[in-house]
């Protein structure tokens, strides 16, 4: 599932990994610099989780759903070209332990996801 | 930076519209790009010795002195019709309103093409040291610098205007210090300010007001001045207080807590 702020859920029970769309990273380029929350930290839908630095702008990470933060991809800080390489996989950012289940209903499903992005390009 | 991120927040929460702010500053003040590293970047034992304060923009981009400096802020919605969603579009439009203000001064510029940061340009700590891409330069040299900070569609975007430019203090604060006269030389090359270039002194009245007919002309609106909204007001205080007044997001560039309690 995907927001419409470019960030990608993958769902397992009420556990949420989440991470940065391949249409994201490639409209960013090169990411630089990466801030992501430590564990245990609360994220609230629609509100910031993290923030991401490319050589065009720093963008703020924009959660899809609400929880507490129960895991954080320490391998990203490491190597951070994980997040333009690979980042439906290996580039996952965090797994939050979700609040309320009803907050993916508001999600795209893939071919939404891509219409979306069709109309995005348009007004671009 | 406080009044520019409320106004920033307020935007992203769809209370206010696009936002045209020009500033100077007090005292030399050092700022570092969002996500820059303090002690890798900046001589900070010089800049406590030199008096300069220390600050961290929420934008992105390089370290900047700001001395002699106009500073400008554009801040917009996802809503606005007056600035595509596109984040290299948005530095272009900026950029044509600055060129139009510099114009009415008899400045020509020109935008630069070339990629902001390649590999070996991240070694460069000073914003000013390099043009990136979308930024003014007039005769060849860097006038204007820029970064943008994006959330949720809105965005904040700093720049900066020389009016005076000191190469030896920017060589004595930011890091890595090189061999002196190579480094002056090479900023004294890339870099040039607005009185320079127009022949003769500029104030910082004249220059904003040119900047703002620029900007009007450009975008086909017209600026009302105006001050805080009391919501607006309130994020300042708490921005001063627990951000921009704290070292944990001024020295190690922790933003995270701060997000979270808004």
């Amino acid at each position: 599932m995907y927001s419409r702020e470019h960030i990608w859920v993958r769902v397992d029970g009420d556990l949420a990994t989440i991470g940065i769309t391949d249409y994201a990273q490639e409209k960013l380029g090169e990411v630089l610099s990466l801030e992501l929350p430590e564990a245990d930290a609360y994220v609230e839908r629609d509100e910031p989780f993290g923030s991401i630095e490319s050589a065009k702008a720093v963008i703020e990470l924009i959660s899809p759903v609400s929880g507490v933060v129960i895991s954080v991809n320490e391998d990203i800080t490491d190597d951070i070209g994980i997040v333009n390489s690979d980042p439906h996989d290996t580039g996952w950012m965090i797994v939050v332990e979700m609040d309320d289940l009803s907050e993916l209903d508001d999600l795209l499903d893939t071919r939404s996801y891509q219409d979306y992005l069709i109309q995005e390009a348009e007004v671009d | 930076m406080a009044v520019d991120e409320a106004i920033f927040r307020e935007c992203i929460r769809g209370g206010r519209g696009p936002t045209l702010r020009f500033y100077g500053w007090r005292a030399p003040t050092l700022s570092l790009g969002h996500f820059q590293d303090l002690e890798r970047e900046v001589d900070a034992g010089a800049c406590e010795r030199l008096g300069i304060g220390i600050i961290r923009r929420p934008t992105g981009g390089k370290a900047v002195l700001h001395d002699q400096e106009l500073t400008y802020a554009v801040i917009a919605g996802a809503s606005s019709p007056l600035f595509p969603p596109s984040i290299l579009e948005t530095y272009r439009i900026i950029s044509r309103c600055i060129a139009a203000g510099l114009a009415a001064l008899g400045i020509e510029t020109a935008l630069t093409g070339a990629g902001r940061q390649e590999a070996g340009d991240r070694l460069r700590a000073s914003c000013f040291s390099f043009p990136s891409r979308h930024e003014l330069t007039a005769a060849g040299r860097k006038i204007c610098g820029a970064a943008q900070v994006r959330s949720q569609g809105a965005f904040l975007q700093h720049g900066a205007l020389l009016m005076g430019f000191d190469p030896r203090l920017t060589c004595e604060i930011i890091l890595p210090h090189r061999k002196g006269e190579e480094q002056l030389d090479r900023l004294r090359r890339s870099v040039t300010t607005v009185g320079e270039q127009a022949g003769r002194e500029i104030d910082a009245e004249t220059l904003s007001g040119h900047l703002r007919e620029g900007f009007e002309a450009v975008l086909g609106v017209r600026f009302e001045a105006g001050g805080l909204t009391a919501a607006e007001e309130r994020l300042k205080e708490q921005l001063m207080a627990n951000k921009y007044g704290a070292d944990r997001w001024n020295r190690e560039g922790r933003n995270m807590e701060w997000i979270s309690a808004l």
